[in-house]
């Protein structure tokens, strides 16, 4: 840790010497050109100027400028004003122009590296102001992933201890029925922990996930393909482009997101026509549309519907098998792969719309 | 006197699944042996002879994948994997190895029970020989005849998609890795690039289903594989 620490301050003053060298070398040697052409020294502590104010915008500290400043004046002094090759500061009115350029040249280096340090901090709130928005997404998700756990795990245990302690005094049909409904919520909370588990798989880096080529048809059919083993009587129709469309994601997190839309139109549609899953394309993104005939979206959810703070707000009789946590992870899941997640109302019912880059689609 | 099936050792660290897995195939009429732990597992396997292991990758004394192997070394015996959804590059690696099928937790009773049949029938084929002609709902394959035939009519596939056809049809039921598959046609040299496989099997798919995207004989293990439905003759 520490040897890093040095090197890293090694690495530094190399840069800043280089940085203050190599800027000072540049003005001397044009100066030497100006100087030998034409006698101008007013060009020449221009041309120092100049290079004090790279040296202060390059490099990352005052002693830099300050050391250019004063290595400038002596310069100036020894070699371009008269006496030639000596140093000689009584000279009239010259003292005063050094000093001049001295104050200047310090002044400019100390704006310099004062404008840095404040653009330096501006990012770092910036960041900040990031990580703090993230972390009212995740305390919002918590907040629903706890009352979505606990409910049916409520019932599982009441389920459980009423088949154990009334075991003599409940009917065949009774204890089938208990049971029965332990196995409905346990598929429930499965559900929700798979859900949980693949925002683990992003969560780790921010906003990125590990993605491969994968053919769009194969990855939708298997979406549906699982949802039909949980969901036997649910009716889906799936329509995909006739070309082969590959395009790069993390299969496991996208059939999440198809999963959860086809499942929260088969809990919220309230309606037993078929669910449509389309999915079309263009030159540089893959659409996938999952749409219901249903009651649709309620206007005042439709902003706020992916936020998973909505959910909370909104515990309503019903909201046990709400699809807060679902649609939340589903952006943060398209997010994550830079595609856009949004809902509307199409009429006779309600439309998800998701979007998947298809760039790199040649690696 | 009972009769059993057959003998099924289950190797499963964690004691409820255990006990469930164990409930059920007595209640088929398998005789079923548990083993806790690897070490357990692997001494059982070279003094009960079971016909079929049931073996869960997540064991606390060793990895599983190590059982697979040295089984591997010396028996052809099915074994069944138990593993986690998330766990692709596990399943992957399990069944190159040598592993004759998974099963994803949490799974149902009738799943298992399916997977059970499958691999049993399938060393019984293995030991009869392999059928000529393969049949599912719709489709006949007859392979020595290189003839396919759907909802009636004859198909014409190119020779590289008769062959991935008639590799998956041949261990239908079963599922079988990206990589399996393309040693098995392209030679084992091959590229690993697994896009050229998935394109045949997209033509594959429009000329075998009826909408590909909701395919009734080829199914895909997204990360996995290939698994074609159970051949019915």
């Amino acid at each position: 840790m520490e040897k890093q620490r040095l090197s890293l301050i090694g690495r530094r003053f190399l840069y800043n010497s280089i940085v203050t060298v190599g800027a000072l070398s540049v003005a001397t040697i044009i100066s030497f050109y100006f100087h030998g052409v034409i006698y101008r020294s007013l060009n020449i502590a221009l041309l120092y100027i100049l290079a004090i104010l790279v040296i202060g915008l390059l490099s990352s500290d005052y002693i830099c400028g300050g050391v250019a400043a004063l290595t400038s004046v002596i310069l100036i002094n020894y070699w371009f004003t008269y006496p030639f090759s000596k140093l000689d500061f009584s000279l009239s009115g010259y003292p005063m122009t050094f000093l001049v350029m001295l104050t200047l040249s310090l002044s400019i280096s100390t704006i310099m590296i004062h404008l840095k340090e404040k653009t330096r901090i501006l990012k770092e709130q910036e960041g900040q102001l990031i990580e703090a928005e993230k972390e009212k997404m995740r305390a919002n998700l918590l907040r629903a992933v706890s009352h979505d756990l606990r409910t049916p795990l409520t019932s599982i245990i009441g389920a459980g201890n009423t088949y154990i302690e009334n075991n003599s005094n409940l009917s065949e049909e009774e204890k089938l029925q208990l049971v029965s409904h332990i196995l409905e919520d346990s598929n429930w909370l499965l559900e929700m922990v798979e859900n949980l588990l693949s925002v683990t798989r992003i969560q780790n880096n921010a906003a990125r996930v590990k993605k491969s080529l994968e053919p769009v048809e194969e990855v939708v059919s298997e979406a549906v393909f699982r949802l039909k083993k949980r969901h036997p009587d649910s009716s889906i129709k799936v329509t995909v482009p006739d070309e082969f469309l590959m395009i790069p994601m993390d299969a496991i997190l996208i059939e999440q997101v198809i999963i959860n839309l086809l499942e929260n139109a088969i809990f919220h549609s309230q309606s037993t026509e078929s669910i449509q899953c389309v999915v079309n394309y263009t030159d540089d993104q893959v659409s996938f549309h999952i749409i219901d005939y249903g009651v649709g979206i309620p206007e005042d959810r439709l902003d706020t519907i992916f936020d998973g703070s909505s959910y909370t707000q909104n515990l309503s009789s019903d909201s046990s098998k709400g699809m807060g946590i679902g649609l939340c992870i589903c952006k943060t899941i398209i997010v994550a792969h830079n595609g856009t997640i949004t809902a509307r109302n199409h009429g006779r019912g309600a439309e998800f719309v998701f979007t998947l880059p298809r760039e790199g689609e040649n690696d | 006197m009972n009769k059993y099936k057959a003998t099924i050792l289950v190797i499963e660290d964690e004691e409820n699944i255990c006990n469930f897995i164990s409930t059920t195939l007595s209640a088929q009429n398998y005789r079923v042996v548990k083993a806790y732990t690897g070490v357990e597992g692997l001494s059982i396997i070279t003094s009960h002879c079971p016909d079929m292991v049931l073996l869960d990758l997540g064991l606390p004394d060793m990895d599983g994948l190590e059982i697979i192997r040295q089984v591997r070394t010396w028996s052809p015996m099915p074994i069944l994997v138990i593993s986690a959804r998330t766990q692709e590059t596990e399943k992957v690696e399990a069944l190159d190895l040598g592993a004759d099928d998974y099963i994803t937790k949490p799974f149902g009773t009738s799943e298992l029970l399916a997977r059970i049949r499958t691999a049993e029938r399938h060393t019984n084929r293995l030991s009869s020989g392999v059928h000529s002609v393969y049949h599912a709902k719709d489709l006949v394959i007859d392979f020595t005849k290189h003839l396919i035939q759907v909802r009636g009519q004859e198909t014409h596939l190119t020779q590289v998609e008769f062959k991935i056809v008639s590799l998956l049809a041949k261990n239908s039921g079963k599922v079988m890795t990206y990589d399996s598959i393309i040693s098995s046609i392209w030679g084992p040299y091959a590229d690993n690039n697994n896009r050229i496989l998935r394109v045949n099997m997209a033509n594959i798919r429009r000329k075998l289903e009826v909408n590909p995207a909701e395919p009734e004989y080829i199914m895909t293990e997204i990360g996995i594989g290939y698994r074609m439905i159970e051949d019915e003759g």
